[in-house]
């Protein structure tokens, strides 16, 4: 059980790590499902093309890149409104996919992989665990250590400090949401290939479950990691509840962000700071 | 990094259709053994005999509608992104009011179709808006979430409970014919709902431009802090335009009932949700101008349909135009941005 929820939390983690970074920088990344969603594609295609399963992530992170330079364009270079240039790159995705998916297998649903999944373990948990975990201890020290990091977090907080230092907030914003795309597309790799088969609507809820886990985890990259393990604790119980439960499985499908939901609207109610920049 | 709602202009509006068209265009060259013929049916077919014109101007009723609800709360500076899950959850709610109580005398067998409809859009929308009040929940979350939320609910009670299963359908019965809206242009499915839209878009351009209602909205869309310093009370407008946005939604999920399906079917509001965001922005939030990007709307999703008949696999050309508007519809195409 501890073992699968460790496993579970990895996806959503990596996830929120780089969604903190877009956060951080002053940018609510509502994107972070569509991400999710091309990552996962991409990296099944890349490790079917490429015959492994590194060369499968490597795919779906550049695809989470790839995905989110669009993003970053629109918001940066045109202007656009961010909440609804995060709905387009979700809807570009569940557009896009099945497109490619019809054009390169004939099919807009269920794409296997065809390299055998075969984890590395390490004392029986796969390898992905410790390293989702030192990918947030590392970007702790990024924020907080660094004088890159520092500019990224005024960004967000104090963007007129930067412009007064003759620094450009915009650069900063780039490279926070080029990174969340990164992000986002290594966590899609991560559910992927762990299931070993991409499936539509693969993504369930995650880019949203994560965005409320950067809240829940005080925008801090061990909150996170606390928040995103408390998450996956909850979705290996509701996995293992569907094997003797009578309730149909239609109904939980909704079930992820009925309980994400409850978890931001307790979450406001309880600090009154989830102040959201606009 | 300021809300560029209602700024940019009329030309980012028609750069970002444009951009739209382009992408089908060529999407449609990849996809289709004839490309000459998927471009006719792209551009031309729409207007060429009664029933695809009336279907055309039929989803462009249902489409104005849910945009003039995306109007009211964008204009009020909430984003109510459950408009998807409004619209189904609406509809099904109405549908399953009207089967309840079958014999009702037809206008009023209608009317409570469309007003459970509305009540529990309204319902869904406003308690975003209240989780935001209250407790300063991001309503663009929430909304979302709580739509995402229901809609396998709906789906669930439309193929199992609700389902009619002397229909091979994956719908709900039908309602009794008396509670049908009236149909006008046969053999399409344009009906009552369509008048119902327009006269709707008249009133909210009043409400909106010539009441102090719609004054005080729009400055507390524009600025919500001085707004309530001004003496704009904050609970009137968060909670009241995200339950009259959501009002619209459900509305609308209620005359797609009475107007096209007389049911509740699965996958009912099929992405007119993301569409209705999509019109209000390319209108420029403006009532009126959704009329017109409400037609312009249904006049691509109807192209879409028709030239998926020739091509050689289907996809999802529907939400690619949906993204590629919206990533630019907001865009501002000026040079002096660099100033900030």
């Amino acid at each position: 059980m501890i073992v699968n929820s460790l496993e579970l939390m990895v996806p959503i983690l990596i996830a929120a790590l780089g969604g903190l970074l877009t956060e951080r920088a002053g940018v609510l990344n509502i994107g972070l499902e569509g991400l999710i969603l091309v990552g996962a594609f991409a990296a099944i295609v890349g490790a079917n093309l490429t015959g492994s399963l590194l060369m499968g992530a490597v795919f779906g992170t550049l695809a989470g890149l790839a995905l989110s330079a669009l993003y970053s364009v629109a918001c940066i270079e045109l202007r656009s409104n961010i909440f609804v240039a995060g709905l387009a790159t979700n809807l570009l995705a569940a557009g896009i996919v099945p497109t490619v998916s019809a054009l390169l297998y004939g099919t807009r649903g269920v794409v296997r992989l065809a390299v055998p999944v075969s984890a590395q373990r390490i004392a029986g948990v796969s390898v992905m665990v410790p390293l989702a975990v030192i990918l947030a201890a590392a970007l702790h020290v990024f924020l907080f250590e660094t004088p890159y990091g520092i500019r990224l977090r005024a960004t967000g907080g104090n963007p007129q400090a930067l412009v007064a230092r003759a620094l450009s907030p915009d650069r900063y914003r780039r490279f926070a949401m080029l990174c969340s795309g990164l992000f986002a597309g290594g966590a899609g790799a991560a559910v992927a290939l762990r299931l070993g088969v991409y499936l539509p609507n693969i993504s369930a809820g995650r880019g949203w479950i994560a965005l409320v886990v950067i809240f829940l985890g005080m925008r801090h990259p061990l909150g996170i990691l606390a928040g995103a393990f408390v998450f996956a604790v909850f979705e290996s119980f509701a996995a293992a509840a569907q094997g003797f439960t009578e309730v149909p499985g239609t109904l939980l499908l909704g079930l992820p962000y009925l309980i994400t939901l409850a978890a931001m609207v307790v979450y406001s109610a309880l600090g009154r700071h989830a102040r959201i920049e606009r | 990094m300021r809300d560029r709602l209602t700024q940019g202009s009329f030309r980012s509006s028609l750069l970002a259709v444009l951009a739209a068209i382009a992408v089908t265009v060529i999407l449609l060259g990849f996809g289709s053994p004839s490309w000459s013929s998927a471009m006719r049916a792209f551009f031309v077919q729409p207007l060429t005999n009664r029933f695809y014109l009336g279907n055309m101007l039929s989803s462009m009723g249902y489409l104005l509608i849910a945009a003039l609800g995306i109007v009211i709360a964008f204009r009020c500076g909430l984003y109510n992104l459950g408009g998807e899950g409004q619209i189904f959850v609406g509809a099904l709610a109405g549908t399953l009011a009207g089967l309840a109580l079958p014999g009702l005398p037809g206008i009023f067998g209608t009317l409570l179709v469309l007003i459970v409809a509305s009540a529990t859009g309204a319902l869904l929308g406003g308690l975003s808006g209240l989780f935001r009040r209250l407790w300063g929940a991001p309503e663009l979350i929430t909304s979302y979430l709580l739509s995402a939320a229901l809609i396998p609910a709906a789906e669930y009670l439309i193929v199992g409970p609700a389902n009619d299963p002397t229909r091979s359908l994956l719908a709900t019965a039908r309602l009794s014919r008396a509670y049908w809206l009236p149909r006008f242009f046969a053999p399409s499915d344009l009906n009552l709902s369509f008048a119902i839209a327009i006269a709707l878009a008249g009133i909210v351009y009043l409400m909106m431009f010539y009441t102090v209602r719609g004054y005080e909205l729009r400055i507390f869309g524009l600025n919500e802090e001085f707004a309530t310093y001004s003496g704009i009370h904050p609970t009137t407008y968060t909670l009241g335009a995200m339950g009259l946005s959501g009002g619209l939604h459900g509305l609308t999920g209620g005359l797609m009932v009475a107007g096209t399906y007389h049911a509740a079917i699965s996958g009912f509001s099929g992405g007119i949700g993301w569409s209705a965001i999509a019109v209000a922005l390319v209108g420029r939030l403006h009532p009126l101008g959704a009329i017109v990007s409400a037609l312009l709307f249904a006049y691509l999703d109807a192209g879409t349909k028709a030239s998926m008949l020739h091509t050689e696999f289907t996809f999802e050309l529907g939400t690619v135009i949906q993204a590629v508007i919206l990533l630019l519809v907001t865009a501002s195409f000026v040079v002096s941005r660099r100033s900030s």
